[in-house]
C-alpha cells in the first residue's frame, strides 16, 4: 500500500496532510500521487497553487518532452483539480482561489485540448450547463463548469438568461446527454422545471439526463420537477455527472 | 437568552424599530425586512407591478407601503432590488418582468481598473436613483409618524460585482489585494452619497447590503477587506446602519459584531441561536425566517416555527432572512406579525 512518503513533491504531500482528512479520500490520493512522476507532480502543484504562468510554461515543456497530452492532463491538471475540490468542499479556500486554480489549470488545457482533440480522444462527457432563463448570475454555474472541466468532461457552457430552446438546441447540436441547469433566484428556479418541460414536448427528454443546483434549489424542488438528479455544490456536482454517465452506460450494456 | 416582553410604554411601529436598532427596550419584538417584501399578490393588490415599481417612484411609493398596510411590519423598505445605483453608474440593467428581480447582467462588466471608477455627477438625480429618493420622501410624508422607513444603500463590495463583475472582481482579490483596496475605497463615496441622500429624503435607517457572503469568501476576507470600511460607514452615515449578507456568515459575525452597525440582517444558513452566541448584545440581529423553503413554499404553521425559533433565541427584530420570493403567499408573511404578537401576549401572561 502506497504511503505519504511515497509523493516525492513536499508541496503534494504538506497539501494532502494538512488538507485531506477523509481516509478513503486520502488513501486515494497517496495511491494516484504515488504513481505520478515528479514532473507532473510539480504541475499538479501548480494548479493547486493557482500559479497559472507556471503552469503554462510547466505544459509546453512536458509536451515538448514528449509527455502524452492525455497524460499530463490526467496526472498533472485533473489530479491538481481533485485536491483543489476537496479543499473547496470542506471550505478550506473559497471561491477566489478556486478560481485563481481554475485558471491555472485552463493555463495548462489550451494547449492540451487541440492535441486531444486531434487524436480524437474522448472526454469522461459531455455536458450542456447553463444559468436558467431570466437569471444572470453564473458564479455557481461557473464553479461547476471549472470543477468538471477539471474531472476531464467536455462542457459546453451556454451561459446565463437561457431559454428552453437555446438547452434543446445545445442537445441537439452537441449530441450531449447530459444538461446541468443552475438558479440562485426564486423567481428563475421554476424555469428549470419549464425547460424539462419543453425536452418533453420535443420528445427528447428520455435521451437526457437533468441536473440541478442553486442557492434555492432543493432536492425536494429537483424531485417536484421531474430533475435526474441535485448538486448541494460544485464537487457535488462532479460526482452526480459521473454518476449519470455510469448510468448511461449501464442501460447500454 | 429569552428576549422578555419589557414594562415599557406601548410604541408605534417607528419607535419600536429605532428602539430595537438601539438596543434599547421594547413592547414586542418588531416585525421588519430591511431587504424587500415585494411579491406579485401585493403588486396586484395595489397595482404596482415590477418592473415598472422599480423604477417609478408614486408605484414604487405604493408597493412599498403594503408592507405596513397589509402586512403590518414595523418598516417599510422602498428599494426591492440592489441595482438601482449600479443602473446610475452605467451597469447594463436586465429589467425583467412582474414576477422577477431585475439584475445587473455581471457579465458585462464596467470597470476593470481603480481609476475607472467614476462617480457620475448625475448619481443622484439619475432616474433610477431619484425614484428612491422621492418614494422615501413621499413615504415619510405619509406613513413616516407610525412606521420605519428604511433605505438602502448598497456597499463596494456588492458595486464590485456589479460593476467589475464576480469573477474578475474575486480574482482581484488574490492578484492584488492593494488594488482590491483600492477599488473599494473609490467605491466607499457612492454608498456614502446614496446613503446620505436618502437620509435627506427621510430615511430613519439603511440597509447596506454588502455580499461578501461565506458561499463566496472567509472570514478573513471580510476581515482584510470590509471590517474597516464597516465601521467607517457607521461615522461616515449618521442614521441607525443595518448591514446585510446572505448566506453563511456566523465565522465573520464576530467581526461584523465590531464595526458599530446597529443591525446585522441574517441568513437561516445560520441558526439564530449560535447566531446571538457570537453577537451577543454588541450588534442587534434581524431575521431569520428562511424564503426559499418555508415562506415561499410551506404554510403558516411552518413560518410560526421559524419565527418562535428566533423569538426564543433572543432575536431582537424578526423578519425574512432576505428579499422574500415574488411569490410568496401573503398568508404566510403576515403570520410573522401574529406569531410575534401572540408570542409577547403569552410572555407578560407568563
Amino acid at each position: 500500500m502506497a504511503k505519504l512518503a511515497d509523493i516525492e513533491n513536499e508541496f503534494i504531500r504538506q497539501e494532502i496532510e494538512e488538507y485531506i482528512e477523509r481516509p478513503d479520500e486520502r488513501g486515494h490520493l497517496i495511491a494516484l500521487y504515488s504513481k505520478i512522476s515528479p514532473e507532473m507532480q510539480t504541475l499538479a502543484a501548480g494548479v493547486i497553487d493557482g500559479q497559472h504562468e507556471a503552469v503554462d510554461a510547466g505544459t509546453q515543456a512536458a509536451l515538448e518532452d514528449g509527455v502524452e497530452a492525455l497524460q499530463i492532463m490526467d496526472d498533472g491538471l485533473i489530479a491538481g483539480m481533485a485536491i483543489v475540490g476537496i479543499k473547496f468542499r470542506e471550505n478550506f479556500i473559497f471561491v477566489p482561489e478556486v478560481l485563481s486554480c481554475a485558471r491555472a489549470m485552463k493555463a495548462g488545457m489550451k494547449h492540451i485540448e487541440p492535441i486531444l482533440s486531434a487524436s480524437g480522444i474522448e472526454p469522461v462527457g459531455k455536458i450542456i450547463m447553463g444559468t436558467v432563463k431570466g437569471d444572470m448570475h453564473d458564479i455557481g454555474k461557473n464553479l461547476c463548469i471549472m470543477m468538471l472541466r477539471g474531472s476531464g468532461f467536455e462542457v459546453i457552457d451556454l451561459g446565463v438568461d437561457t431559454s428552453p430552446d437555446d438547452f434543446i438546441d445545445a442537445v441537439e447540436e452537441h449530441q450531449a446527454n447530459i444538461v446541468g441547469m443552475s438558479a440562485l433566484l426564486t423567481t428563475t428556479m421554476p424555469n428549470m422545471g419549464r425547460t424539462i418541460e419543453a425536452f418533453i414536448d420535443a420528445d427528447l427528454r428520455d435521451d437526457v439526463k437533468f441536473m440541478v443546483g442553486g442557492a434555492p434549489v432543493t432536492p425536494e424542488f429537483a424531485e417536484d420537477m421531474d430533475a435526474d438528479s441535485y448538486g448541494d455544490n460544485a464537487v457535488e456536482c462532479v460526482e452526480v455527472a459521473k454518476r449519470m454517465i455510469e448510468e448511461f452506460e449501464a442501460e447500454q450494456a | 437568552m429569552v428576549q422578555k416582553a419589557e414594562p415599557v410604554k406601548p410604541m408605534n411601529g417607528r419607535q419600536r424599530v429605532l428602539a430595537a436598532l438601539r438596543g434599547d427596550p421594547v413592547d414586542r419584538t418588531p416585525v421588519c425586512n430591511p431587504t424587500s417584501v415585494a411579491t406579485v399578490e401585493l403588486m396586484d393588490l395595489v397595482g404596482a407591478h415590477f418592473p415598472e415599481a422599480n423604477r417609478d417612484a408614486e408605484k414604487m411609493f405604493r408597493l412599498a407601503a403594503t408592507g405596513y398596510t397589509e402586512l403590518g411590519f414595523d418598516t417599510i423598505m422602498p428599494v426591492f432590488s440592489i441595482i438601482q445605483e449600479s443602473s446610475a453608474l452605467g451597469c447594463n440593467i436586465q429589467w425583467e418582468s412582474k414576477d422577477n428581480w431585475p439584475t445587473a447582467r455581471m457579465n458585462e462588466p464596467i470597470w476593470a481598473e481603480p481609476d475607472d471608477i467614476k462617480v457620475p455627477a448625475d448619481l443622484l438625480t439619475h432616474p433610477d436613483t431619484k425614484c428612491v429618493l422621492d418614494a422615501i420622501a413621499k413615504l415619510k410624508k405619509e406613513y413616516g409618524e407610525d412606521v420605519a422607513i428604511v433605505g438602502k444603500t448598497m456597499g463596494p463590495w456588492t458595486l464590485g460585482y456589479h460593476c467589475f463583475g464576480v469573477e474578475p472582481f474575486l480574482l482581484m482579490s488574490l492578484d492584488d489585494p492593494d488594488k482590491m483596496k483600492r477599488c473599494l475605497e473609490r467605491m466607499k463615496e457612492i454608498t456614502i452619497l446614496f446613503g446620505l441622500a436618502q437620509i435627506e429624503a427621510g430615511a430613519d435607517a439603511l440597509t447596506l447590503p454588502d455580499h461578501a457572503t461565506g458561499d463566496l469568501v472567509s472570514g478573513d476576507y471580510y476581515a482584510t477587506f470590509l471590517q474597516e470600511m464597516h465601521t467607517e460607514f457607521v461615522d461616515e452615515i449618521p442614521c441607525p446602519l443595518i448591514l446585510h449578507i446572505c448566506g453563511r456568515t456566523v465565522d465573520r459575525m464576530d467581526y461584523i459584531a465590531q464595526t458599530g452597525m446597529a443591525a446585522f440582517h441574517f441568513d437561516s444558513k445560520n441558526t439564530p441561536v449560535e447566531s446571538v452566541e457570537v453577537v451577543k448584545e454588541r450588534i442587534s440581529l434581524i431575521g431569520n425566517i428562511n424564503n426559499p423553503e418555508t415562506l415561499y413554499a410551506k404554510n403558516p404553521d411552518a413560518v410560526r416555527q421559524e419565527v418562535l425559533n428566533n423569538l426564543e433565541a433572543g432575536v431582537p427584530l424578526v423578519g425574512p432572512e432576505c428579499a422574500v420570493p415574488l411569490q410568496t403567499p401573503i398568508e404566510n408573511l403576515k403570520e410573522i406579525t401574529r406569531t410575534v404578537c401572540d408570542w409577547h401576549k403569552e410572555q407578560s401572561v407568563v
